[in-house]
């Protein structure tokens, strides 16, 4: 089945069988290997993406669902300069097999925007659906806190 | 300038905060086409009949193999036990069966499904002590035809291997008790739970393999490979890429056997990944044990003598099993003093996956039965859980059980005072359902050899060559980068280290027992001394001045006492280039192995601790009388590092560790029903420890430089996963007021101990 | 390690209009599988759970977002986020079990696409958004080319992934009782972990006070039996009392015996048992303390 994107600011035109899911296709069609996928059940994370600003696991996000949605992948943040989180990610020591990394960054983008200032609480709230393996978290956090002014 | 200490960043971070890092699963070549694995799905039968016609005859299969494809020796670690393909006996669920390459992932799957196989299902042997009767199935029937590599070992049956010790004067000790106290602990498998799933892509072409993967220890899929196959080492070449996350589980073959062969048969590339459900069930989880031990104790407070006897679960294969029997020998030792020990521990074959490595093995279970006991003492003679800890405490020049002298074990000490300063013990009334334990172990470095090339650039900055893995946890991109950086004055974002690939990169033994900065930053060292050398006389002749009076100063060299005379790295490889010279050099380091005992112990494959470093760790916890659930409310660690090369670096270990320490105290239960196959399969049922779910560690680093080390590193990736359970379960059983004696710590098993204790 | 041999899914439909896809439905039947936020059903797709010939996504149906805020009642359109109900604030103050509910679903990723209705279509024996709505009297509204009908939450949930909507009915609206004054409720939600987490036992209680004597009580519970159920003899029990240790633990004994936990991968059966009691008093004192709070 014919179907049109707009990723990262661009109409894309491809073909996706019916079920297939966003994952599959910004991956396998449009070669954006940036999201991950590291579980194919919503429980990791690891595959976020936004949807009109907002973050959704595209691995259970049927891509024939977005219609004229806006997704925005990882390419789509800081293309040409890293943006200010990620460069407080890189920092804080926040970043350690990276696998992860695209997923929280998409997650944190989206926090930041409708709340600049989050304290520690909200911040862990915001990413208990992105799982970390190697960092524990705290790095992550204070990516966020250092950038944001906000409180522990 | 140094770049030794400083909180750098990672020269990975930019590609992978940016998603443009390459993992083993992101890998693609052009023409390339799709495997998947028919695995069992049965713990134990036999094959009675395989069909792959209709697989064959579908649209979009390039090939389909079975074991009739495949060699049929058996290969291994230590044990030869594996072979590509079950044939006949099925000996655990997942054990591979077939193979099928297609033009989708989806296409593969399918077709892996479209292939009869009728299994005459036998009763599988699941449990270690019935594994262990006289009249239990054999695992492995024809074990006896299985050669070891090297040296043979104690093993037997159902015992894959045994390690034992008798040091006599044990039935003296417990004579002269005034207590003999005694306990059972089980602990369960942990799943390492990586982000990224395995994968490889293989392609054959010109007689020789290339596989890409993102994989811990290349060189060790090359000559595994190699032999899966019965082929040449050098027929094979691994190319490494991104790793997401593998914490032991890649250290190992896996995948590439069956993408190898797959390769051959259709003269494409083949990619094959794990789904998630088949990843956690062959990853080569943490094993499962039993842990017990009698300790004849003193009124005083003294460890008279000891009897320690250990199973842990093998599964269908021995993998580093052998090995990882000797650890519960060398852990029974430190860090406190105890009398004569005996040490028995087997590793058991079951008919359930393989069991491998992951970070701090085997470790996590000794220290939790270890510190688990050593509060049962403490409170059997009611004394303080910490000072009787501190009375026995080793020091300074005393040995482990293997005849190891530990010089600088005062460390222990050291680090059990820097936790009080940070959180008085004091065992006094607290809230309600509130409770706090402490725990410590020695860990070691890994020794296994590692070689470096260092060149210099035309452009100043420097290339390191290595075989060396960064799995993530910034050994490389941190570690080995900034040691290169200082031995050559330079900023370390002027240092590119290669990815591996065996065809090009020195032998290097892998990222395992926290052992690449200290090893790997050796060699650097060592190459590093020989190309100073070459670009001081190169230097010396430009500047027409002695050798002995050239310094390297922040990305050039100068005369000492004359910095306007400096010359940039740059002018002088270019002036190298220019007479034909070429600056690099070769270094290789593995750690000498320290003097112990040989007569110790039988089936000692494991035989000591090179290079130790210290821990201690303390838990408050919080448990919901309602709910059971644990709450953690503070975790300290103490950590001795050697030197800190990168402080961002230690404390993401720090924390990260004790995230999964804290999965495998409490959250993360991966458990294997009466049929021998695991109960959770993917990751709703297998817990991970979530952002809400940790608390922040408070860390405290110790340095005492180590002189074997690079400017003193000692390893740090693994000891932050190894107390955490001991701790935690010290501090439940504290609340709870009853002993807890099995990990992880269940809602259930925490209800069921306030019922016994009458909170 | 099972993989489905079954045929792929064949069609995916997004009708523009709640009439398109009523009509859709009705020519369809059983042979479209309806797609809101797919937490549930890409999750089951993915895993071979199902096999749907066509999906039917109903994401596009405006008209089925709205809330409609009533002083006595709340309807609240089916395709309305977890998200949404966690966050809105005006719904946290007048049906706070609910938002907590909500809020307790997944992760802000789950949330942000999951629906009320499709948690309750879903009708998972441990559906955290079915407690709330069960002790808040909530009725659906379900729809088709005939027109409509309306029932009790408790007449349309039958079984796990089993209601009494029919093939071509599509559920578009529930209608609540907001808490009032003198009114507090709490949603307690017991799992291993803090988020990401199937309920191990659920329990919404709302209780109503008038002079210091509880003149109404709700208890719903989820996941400790085979559908979520009120517990009518328990909240008898606490009905007329002051909410006595006495009155609290016969309700909290009659709710235990009413339930029928059984042993699945999640907990086991005297797990729950133990729990459910002594939830039900740690329940009772939050909404008690909330109904006070005026």
């Amino acid at each position: 089945m014919q179907l049109t994107l707009n990723v990262n600011g661009r109409m894309r035109t491809l073909d996706a069988s019916p079920a297939a899911t966003l994952l599959d296709v910004l991956r396998d069609e449009l070669g954006l290997i940036g999201t991950k996928e590291g579980c194919v059940e919503g429980e990791c994370g690891a595959c976020t993406v936004l949807v009109d600003g907002r973050p959704v696991d595209s691995c259970i996000f049927a891509a024939h669902a977005v219609g004229s949605r806006e997704v925005t992948t990882i390419e789509g943040v800081g293309a040409v300069d890293a943006t200010p989180l990620q460069q407080a990610m890189v920092e804080a020591g926040a970043v350690q097999c990276g696998f992860c990394t695209p997923g929280f960054v998409m997650t944190l983008t989206a926090l930041l925007d409708e709340n600049p200032s989050p304290d520690e609480a909200t911040i862990r709230r915001s990413i208990a659906g992105n799982i970390c393996r190697c960092t524990g978290y705290s790095q992550i956090v204070d990516a966020v806190l250092q950038l944001s002014g906000g409180d522990r | 300038m140094t770049a030794l200490g400083a909180a750098a960043p990672r020269r990975d971070a930019d590609p992978k905060v940016r998603g443009t890092a390459t993992y083993g699963v992101d890998v693609s070549l052009p023409g390339m086409i799709h495997g998947a694995i028919l695995r069992s799905p049965v713990a134990r039968g036999r094959i009675r009949r395989i069909d792959t016609s209709k697989a064959e005859a579908m649209p979009g299969v390039w090939a389909v193999i079975t074991a009739s494809d495949a060699p049929s020796h058996r290969t291994g670690l230590k044990i030869r036990d594996e072979r590509v393909f079950a044939a006949d006996l099925i000996a655990y669920e997942g054990e591979p069966i077939a193979a099928v390459a297609a033009q989708s992932r989806e296409f593969a799957r399918r077709a892996v499904a479209a292939i009869e196989v009728d299994i005459e299902e036998e009763q599988p042997v699941v449990d270690m002590d019935l594994a262990l009767t006289d009249d239990a199935p054999l695992v492995h029937p024809e074990w006896e035809s299985y050669e070891p590599v090297g040296d043979d070992f104690p093993r037997g049956g159902n015992v894959c291997a045994e390690m034992s010790s008798d040091p006599g004067g044990v039935e003296e000790a417990f004579a002269a008790a005034d207590h003999v106290i005694e306990d059972e602990y089980r602990s369960q498998r942990q799943y390492q739970a990586y982000l990224e799933p395995k994968g490889v892509v293989a392609v054959y072409a010109g007689g020789r393999y290339t596989v890409h993967i993102a994989h811990q220890y290349p060189f060790r899929v090359r000559d595994r490979l190699a032999e899966a196959l019965g082929i040449s080492s050098s027929d094979v070449r691994v190319v490494g890429h991104h790793i997401g996350g593998g914490f032991g589980a890649k250290l190992d073959v896996s995948l590439e056997p069956y993408a190898a062969l797959l390769a051959r048969a259709t003269g494409r590339p083949v990619k094959i990944v794990n789904e998630r459900s088949e990843d956690l069930i062959t990853c080569q989880c943490r094993e499962d044990a039993v842990f017990r031990v009698r300790s004849a104790v003193s009124s005083d407070g003294r460890i008279l003598g000891r009897e320690i006897d250990v199973l842990i679960n093998a599964g269908a294969a021995g993998t580093d099993g052998p090995y990882l029997a000797s650890i519960a020998f060398i852990l029974a030792g430190a860090p406190y003093r105890v009398g004569p020990t005996r040490v028995r521990c087997r590793s058991v074959y079951t008919n359930t996956a393989p069991t491998g490595a992951y970070r701090g093995v085997s470790g996590t279970h000794v220290i939790f039965a270890l510190e688990r006991h050593t509060d049962h003492i403490a409170r059997t003679l009611d004394i303080d859980r910490r000072e009787f800890r501190l009375k026995n405490l080793i020091t300074d020049g005393d040995a482990l059980l293997n005849g190891q002298e530990l010089p600088d074990a005062g460390i222990f000490a050291k680090a059990f005072d820097a936790v009080e300063e940070r959180a008085p013990w004091a065992e006094r009334a607290r809230e309600p359902y509130t409770g706090v334990g402490i725990a410590a172990t020695v860990w070691l470095t890994n020794s296994q050899p590692g070689s470096v090339i260092l060149k210099l650039n035309e452009d100043g900055g420097l290339g390191v060559i290595t075989g060396a893995t960064e799995n993530g946890s910034g050994a490389v991109a941190m570690g080995v980068t900034q040691i290169a950086a200082e031995e050559l004055r330079i900023s370390p974002d002027q240092v590119v280290v290669s990815m591996p690939d065996t065809d090009t990169s020195p032998y290097d033994a892998g990222s395992q027992g926290s052992r690449t900065t200290h090893v790997v930053g050796r060699a650097v060292g060592k190459a590093a001394t020989e190309l100073r050398q070459k670009i001081y006389e190169i230097a010396a002749t430009m500047l027409e001045a002695a050798v002995e009076d050239l310094e390297l100063v922040d990305g050039g060299v100068t005369v000492k006492g004359s910095p306007g005379t400096k010359l940039t790295l740059a002018e002088i490889a270019a002036q190298a280039t220019a007479r034909g010279e070429s600056l690099a050099a070769t270094g290789t380091h593995a750690t000498p192995q320290p003097k112990f005992d040989p007569t110790c112990a039988s089936g000692l494959l494991f035989p000591t601790f090179p290079t130790p470093t210290y821990h201690v760790h303390l838990a408050e916890v919080r448990v919901d009388p309602v709910t059971g659930n644990v709450e953690v409310l503070r975790y300290v660690v103490a950590q001795e590092v050697g030197t800190v090369v990168n402080p961002l670096g230690v404390e993401g270990q720090v924390q990260g560790g004790v995230a999964q320490g804290l999965g495998y105290a409490l959250w993360e239960n991966l458990t294997i029903g009466e049929d021998g196959r695991y109960r959770q399969r993917n990751l709703e049922s297998y817990r991970l420890p979530l952002a809400t779910d940790v608390p922040r560690v408070e860390t405290i680093i110790l340095e005492h430089p180590d002189e074997g080390g690079p400017f003193g590193a000692k390893g740090v990736a693994e000891p932050p996963i190894v107390p955490v359970a001991a701790a935690i379960a010290n501090a439940v059983s504290d609340a709870v007021g009853a002993p807890i004696d099995a990990i992880p710590i269940t809602p259930q098993a925490v209800l069921e101990a306030l019922g016994r204790s009458g909170r | 390690m099972a993989i489905s041999t079954d045929l792929p899914v064949s069609g995916f439909i997004s009708p523009a209009t709640t009439d398109e896809a009523l009509a859709t439905l009705q020519e369809l039947g059983s042979s479209a599988t309806v797609l809101a936020g797919g937490t549930d059903i890409m999750v089951q797709l993915q895993a071979g759970q199902i096999q749907p010939e066509t999906l039917l996504y109903i994401g596009n149906l405006d008209d089925l977002r709205g809330i409609d805020r009533k002083e006595k009642t709340v309807g609240i359109g089916s395709l309305v986020t977890h998200h949404q109900l966690a966050t809105d604030a005006e719904l946290s103050a007048r049906l706070p079990a609910l938002a907590e509910a909500c809020s307790t679903i997944g992760g802000w990723q789950t949330q942000e696409v999951g629906t009320l209705g499709g948690n309750v279509c879903n009708a998972s024996p441990a559906a955290d958004t079915i407690a709330p709505l069960l002790v808040a009297d909530a009725s659906i509204t379900l729809a088709s080319t005939g027109g409509t009908r309306s029932m009790p939450l408790a007449e349309f949930v039958l079984g796990r992934r089993s209601t009494a909507a029919r093939p071509e009915e599509l559920l578009t609206r529930l209608d609540i009782s907001p808490c009032d004054a003198g009114t507090g409720e709490v949603y307690l939600k017991v799992a291993p972990r803090t988020a990401m987490e199937v309920a191990v036992v659920g329990l919404a209680v709302r209780i109503s006070m008038t002079d210091g004597l509880v003149s109404d009580a709700r208890i719903a519970a989820v996941a400790v039996a085979a559908v979520p159920f009120r517990s009518a003899a328990a909240e008898h029990a606490l009905i007329g009392s002051r909410l006595e240790p006495e009155a609290v633990e016969e309700a909290s004994r009659l709710l235990a015996a009413e339930a029928e936990p059984i042993d699945d991968a999640r907990a086991s059966a005297s797990y729950r048992r133990m729990v459910l009691p002594r939830l039900l008093g740690r329940a009772v004192d939050i909404a008690k303390s909330r109904a006070l709070e005026e």
